[in-house]
């Protein structure tokens, strides 16, 4: 039980990804806030990381609202005090099937960048006060390898990725010397139904599992010689 | 009651309230201006808030209050269909002190009726009757997951000298915490980051304690002339103690943060750690066992907020404090300026 006594804020957490994350840590013995927009989804997710013996607070939120994220930064900090450990994981792929940047609906792309970086930036903010005070927190960043390479029809979710490790990479900078530590983690491509809307004839065999990138995170917020912050860390070097 | 010299000051000039935070005023969120008092040498010196550390040393601890804002002005319905404002001041576990206000300014108060039902947010409540020491107070049942409520319905509380509605996010400080504040302990506002962490390098400590603030008008002139005094929640942890026990001189950063600090003192003088509600009184004869100095906002001379800088400077000081404060210019209440007492 390596985050006995720790409180750990994921956001998407009711699938892929962010389920795969929110149930490693909850066998870690991390409190977990959780939250996403579908109500009924989060409400499993959340009794699923309940039968492993930790609190769990679920927050249906819509990450683009201000008055969802100022409510789920209330009622996690009313709830647990703190945040030890946030996870931004929540996306938004856009449209599909991808359209090419010249015929993306630009009010779909104000939308990704919502999701994807807007809302990273201030749920990030808003909870970093208590890290600082305490000199002690880590927060993870989920990105994507469209962020470095620019693959066709992956448009503003390229961008907002782009902009995630940008976000990351000048936060680690502010950050120098204090006890709080960023980074941008590329999971690789998984089995989810974001990969599946995506890329609907991958062959789902050559995917990764979320279940076996989220160690990855286990890993990166465990270790105790931790990686540099600020870094684009790969799940899939990661702990090797 | 301490007799009070107000009577003999100048009335604050409209034009020095702070109608907006400094960054909805073209300026950083620590731009603002920065009086300092020195009680052993009785001067007084003009700067600015990002010039603090200068008048600081390596081993001094700033105390901040890490409690977050809440929206506590909520609209209620009563059995007759009037809408009301109810502004959330004390939260205990079962019943909630709130005043009740016209839901538009000026904001009267309202008298309910002791058993009347009210819906906030949809949720029904039962008025359960006045407080016995503050009769503008009303008892009401605590609302089932009474934070959700106020989170989704409310708004913050907001004064006639800030005339359009800010957003909740401007009225919290940069480590606003745990929520449960009804008014923002305002002093710490003006902070950012960078100027914490820059004080933090040059080796001046922070540590923090929580301290729920209450409401700091009860839109009576007659009843707040009597600076009303009501239960406020705290919690003085050990992190904080053990810096406060050490440091060489401890600065509490608001009002909030020296009435939980002098709270937390034991018979033995020294602060230990604690939590409750505390109830204590401080003025002119109180003695000062935990706080050294003091980074306040500029309050009006009414406010409560005055009795308790009596207990840091005397009557002299305090009056030619208030006359330097309006002669030289600066900006009042919760989005204003700010004065350093060493």
């Amino acid at each position: 039980m390596q985050l006995e006594g720790k409180v750990a804020l994921i956001t998407g957490a009711s699938r892929g990804l962010g389920r795969a994350v929110a149930l490693a840590f909850a066998r870690e013995g991390a409190a977990l806030a959780l939250c996403a927009r579908g109500a009924e989804a989060l409400a499993q997710v959340a009794s699923e990381v309940a039968a492993l013996g930790t609190q769990v607070l679920a927050v249906p939120t819509d990450v683009r609202l201000a008055r969802d994220l100022d409510r789920l930064v209330a009622l996690t900090l009313d709830r647990f005090r703190r945040v030890d450990i946030l996870v931004n994981n929540a996306s938004e792929l856009g449209p599909t099937p991808l359209p090419y940047l010249a015929d993306y609906p630009p009010a779909a792309f104000d939308d990704v960048l919502q999701v994807n970086i807007a809302a990273p930036f201030r749920l990030t903010q808003a909870l970093i006060g208590g890290m600082l005070l305490r000199n002690r927190g880590v927060i993870i960043n989920v990105t994507s390898d469209t962020a470095v390479t620019g693959y066709p029809g992956w448009g503003a979710y390229a961008v907002s990725k782009a902009a995630l490790e940008g976000l990351t990479r000048t936060w680690a900078a502010e950050l120098a010397k204090t006890g709080v530590r960023i980074y941008a983690i590329d999971p690789g491509d998984m089995d989810t139904a974001m990969h599946q809307a995506a890329v609907p004839d991958a062959d789902r065999s050559e995917l990764k599992r979320p279940e076996d990138v989220a160690r990855a995170f286990v890993e990166l917020v465990t270790s105790t010689e931790p990686a540099i912050a600020g870094r684009r860390l790969e799940a899939a070097t990661l702990g090797q | 009651m301490v007799s009070s010299p107000v009577t003999r000051l100048p009335a604050l000039p409209a034009e020095l309230r702070a109608h907006l935070p400094a960054e909805l005023r073209g300026l950083r969120r620590d731009g603002v201006r920065l009086m300092v008092i020195d009680r052993a040498a009785r001067t007084i010196r003009h700067s600015r808030f990002t010039e603090l550390g200068t008048f600081l040393n390596a081993g001094d601890l700033l105390v901040l209050n890490r409690s977050r804002t809440i929206p506590a002005a909520i609209p209620a319905g009563r059995e007759s269909g009037d809408a009301v404002q109810l502004r959330v001041c004390v939260r205990h576990a079962d019943e909630w002190h709130v005043l009740c206000l016209q839901p538009v300014p000026p904001h009267a108060n309202v008298a309910l009726r002791t058993g009347e039902r009210l819906q906030v947010d949809s949720v029904p409540t039962v008025v359960r009757g006045r407080r016995a020491d503050l009769p503008l107070l009303w008892r009401i049942d605590a609302l089932p997951n009474g934070l959700e409520r106020i989170l989704a319905s409310g708004e913050p509380i907001r004064y006639s000298y800030v005339p359009e509605p800010v957003p909740l996010l401007y009225y919290q400080t940069v480590y606003a915490t745990e929520p449960g504040s009804a008014e923002t302990p305002s002093a710490g506002r003006s902070f950012s980051w960078e100027l914490l962490l820059a004080l933090r390098r040059s080796g001046i400590e922070l540590a923090d304690i929580l301290l729920h603030t209450g409401l700091s008008s009860l839109q009576d002139d007659a009843v707040d002339a009597e600076h009303p005094l009501f239960e406020e929640w705290f919690v003085v942890g050990s992190d904080a103690v053990d810096a406060v026990n050490r440091a060489r001189r401890v600065i509490a950063v608001g009002t909030t943060v020296v009435r939980a600090l002098e709270t937390a003192v034991g018979d033995d003088r020294r602060i230990h750690p604690i939590q409750g509600w505390t109830r204590l009184r401080l003025g002119a004869r109180s003695p000062l066992r935990a706080v050294d100095a003091l980074l306040t906002g500029f309050h009006e001379p009414q406010a409560g907020h005055f009795d308790l800088l009596r207990a840091f400077l005397d009557e002299p000081l305090l009056e030619r404090a208030y006359r330097e404060a309006i002669d030289a210019r600066y900006l009042w209440h919760e989005f204003g300026d700010l004065c350093l007492i060493l």
